[in-house]
């Protein structure tokens, strides 16, 4: 089914030849050039814990690795990527479970011409219709390998090619994905415009992806076996338009036939439209974004409904939360179909005045409603599946609305208090269920007590009508308190403590103490106790982490 | 394939002892805030040194640096014409969000957004925020990641030293 990683050996030692040769001369100082790179490693001593969700793990030790490697010489660049899973760590596919060479790459990037062999990374436009991109701390890797070329013949254009096979796991999927993409900036192609007032730029992509033929046969007919489209063409236009404080973003994709198992083997084609109009001037902006999906899932292999061998990215349109509470009920975009509006305001109350105070106050309003879209249904696979109307909504997926207050309260207190309200439908998560109701507060207070010690503390709360249900076993539910005290000595040592408490109707208790510390690009971190996934902010930087019990390392350098 | 990748490695680590200061990548396409697209080789500041704030929207720490420099920023380029240039690492998610932030917070940075992150991955960032400082030269002679208020000190401190060897150097 997939093709093996054994066949890109050769290529892959020369280009590891190559690259130490590269190196070796480096280092006698012929070529000259530079070698960066980068070294993350995480781990975890897990120990089972049933009440929020940590497997019991016979080897004890969880680990993921990776470290980067990079070659510049002026316009010439190679890099390697080492990869180890010894296991994977929890929230991570078992699939990736091993270790070896992930990634490598050949690049050159010149004025007008780059050209990319190897494993890479793009995206056109918004990335409706291709974006290859990795996210490491949820174990998502995309990258194309292949060939990938962009021109850029005169000042404001680019025009990209390329061409390759995806990443799945340790191996590659059998879709080949191609695809061109032209943008254009009229500012400087258009010589009198290119002081105007007006900024503009325009685009155009077009992805095809092949896939052999397979026996799929139709469930509501096992006589008949489904006529498979072998090539699937996926196009989008777009434009990025501004105008003194105002701009606007639109683009609009559609694919061909795509029966696939994300769409039950429907044969409907699928479209995406997302503007973005926003208005702002210093201390005042207004953002309003409006998207409507309809059967968008684009992979390069048919079968696969994991979260690995997408081509497009669907981005969710809500806002990105970081306070703990506020992000428990992440909003997944339903590549299928949904419809959604989202707002942020935020404004500067001026120093001085009655409300601003003697420092200004920020003031930051967000709210978003998502649903799904109106379906009709025509029949199963290998039918059209549904018709759609275009501006009727269907269930409402999710809703949220947000206040965030923040004020330096004194040289050296800052406060930020936030209320948060969101609607939350389980069926985003795949399975049915009342609406759940919640309401949030957040008190941020950072104390710098003076040059070389600042104290930080956090406090949270979630009113929720939900109630823990073992059945279901979503063990969000129910009524939170939580604390957190982070200590910072300078920016080099850190220790938080903090405890995530279901209070009433739910269950669990989250308590954890971490130690870190920075050096430059290097940073250490050692944490016990349990962890909940999703994003965390501590110590000075943010970043995903999956859900654990017991003892946490996390270990990064870049030089 | 073993030997290969441990001999790779012990070359990597023999060449970082080495390593003298890297510069600054030329030739990253990123986009400007007004969606046209930038070679990175237009990030410069007449051989002053620059700041480079690898940042986004959704993080605290980095909102709280870029906001805690807002205040003194001016001082700081009157005193050594230092210039910061923000890095958003926003994706497709967030990025439509970026010039109402940049706005909404009255930063006065010069912006970019690397949405295909090609410059994050050519500058080994990890996590954000990530801050590293480039003397005169274009040569990255700093690089720190997290914030943590007070840290800005330590910054300014190294934007100095570098402006001091920019001037020593002439």
């Amino acid at each position: 089914m997939y093709l093996s990683m054994k066949i890109n050996l050769k290529p892959l030692s020369l280009l590891t030849l190559f690259v130490v040769a590269a190196m070796g001369a480096y280092a006698q100082g012929i070529m000259g050039g530079h070698v960066t790179g980068n070294i993350q490693l995480d781990g975890q001593v897990s120990r089972q814990d049933s009440v929020i969700g940590a497997a019991d793990v016979p080897e004890k030790i969880l680990m993921n690795a990776r470290a980067d490697i990079l070659y510049t010489n002026g316009n010439f660049s190679a890099g390697l990527r080492f990869e180890a899973y010894q296991n994977p760590m929890l929230g991570f596919n078992a699939k990736y479970k091993g270790q070896g060479i992930a990634n490598y790459f050949a690049a050159y990037n010149g004025d007008k011409l780059s050209v990319t062999m190897g494993n890479f990374y793009e995206q056109f436009g918004s990335g409706m219709i291709l974006r290859a991109y990795e996210d490491r701390y949820l174990g998502v890797d995309n990258s194309l390998l292949g060939l990938n070329v962009a021109l850029r013949p005169y000042e404001g254009v680019t025009i990209k090619a390329l061409a390759g096979k995806q990443r799945y796991y340790w191996e590659y999927g059998d879709g080949i994905v191609r695809g061109i993409d032209g943008e254009v900036s009229l500012n400087s192609i258009i010589k009198p415009w290119a002081e105007g007032k007006l900024r503009a730029t325009l685009g155009a992509g077009f992805v095809s992806k092949y896939e052999p033929d397979q026996t799929i046969t139709s469930t509501t007919n096992p006589a008949y076996r489904l006529n498979l489209p072998l090539n699937v063409g996926a196009g989008a236009v777009r434009a990025d338009l501004n105008y003194g404080n105002w701009s606007l973003q639109a683009e609009y994709a559609h694919k061909g036939q795509d029966p696939s198992i994300m769409n039950n083997y429907i044969y409907r084609e699928g479209e995406a439209l997302m503007i973005n109009a926003t208005y702002s001037q210093k201390g005042f902006s207004a953002n309003l974004q409006a998207k409507r999906v309809d059967n968008m899932s684009f992979k390069s292999v048919r079968s696969e409904s994991g979260e690995m061998l997408y081509i497009n990215y669907i981005p969710a349109i809500t806002k990105q939360h970081t306070y703990a509470f506020l992000s428990m009920y992440p909003y997944a975009t339903q590549t299928t179909g949904e419809m959604g509006l989202q707002g942020d305001v935020m404004y500067k109350i001026k120093k001085e005045t009655l409300l601003g105070g003697k420092y200004g106050t920020d003031i930051h309003l967000n709210g978003s409603i998502i649903t799904g879209i109106d379906t009709t249904r025509i029949g199963g696979d290998g039918t059209l599946g549904y018709t759609s109307e275009w501006f009727k909504t269907g269930d409402l997926y999710y809703a949220d609305a947000s206040i965030e207050v923040a004020k330096k309260l004194s040289s050296a207190l800052k406060l930020t208090c936030t209320y948060g309200y969101q609607i939350f439908n389980p069926i985003v998560e795949g399975h049915e269920g009342a609406l759940h109701h919640n309401h949030i507060l957040v008190g941020d207070l950072t104390w710098k007590v003076n040059r070389k010690n600042v104290l930080r503390f956090e406090a949270e709360w979630m009113g929720s009508d939900s109630k823990y249900d073992p059945n279901v076993d979503d063990k969000r539910c129910g009524d939170w308190i939580m604390g957190l005290v982070e200590y910072n000595f300078t920016s080099k040592w850190f220790v938080s403590v903090s405890d995530q408490y279901a209070y009433r109707d739910g269950v669990g208790n989250y308590y954890n103490v971490s130690v870190g510390y920075n050096h430059g690009a290097t940073r250490l971190q050692l944490g016990y106790g349990k962890q909940r996934e999703g994003l965390l902010c501590i110590g000075g930087v943010c970043r995903q982490v999956p859900a654990s019990n017991g003892l946490t390392f996390s270990f990064t350098t870049s030089f | 394939m073993k030997k290969i990748v441990l001999s790779l490695f012990f070359m990597a680590i023999a060449g970082i002892a080495m390593a003298q200061n890297a510069i600054l990548p030329q030739n990253i396409t990123i986009k400007a805030l007004d969606g046209s697209s930038v070679q990175t080789s237009a990030i410069q500041n007449d051989g002053k040194p620059m700041i480079i704030s690898f940042w986004a929207t959704w993080c605290k720490p980095c909102n709280r640096e870029l906001n805690t420099i807002k205040e003194i920023y001016a001082d700081w380029q009157e005193e050594t014409g230092v210039k910061l240039v923000a890095i958003s690492i926003d994706d497709a998610r967030s990025a439509s969000r970026v010039k109402p932030h940049v706005d909404g917070n009255g930063w006065e940075y010069e912006v970019y957004i690397d949405q295909n992150q090609d410059f994050k991955r050519a500058m080994n960032v990890v996590n954000v925020p990530h801050t590293f400082v480039v003397n005169g030269k274009g040569e990255i002679i700093w690089q720190h990641t997290s914030f943590v208020e007070g840290g800005e000190e330590e910054l300014y401190e190294v934007v100095k030293k570098a402006l001091a060897e920019t001037e020593t150097a002439e």
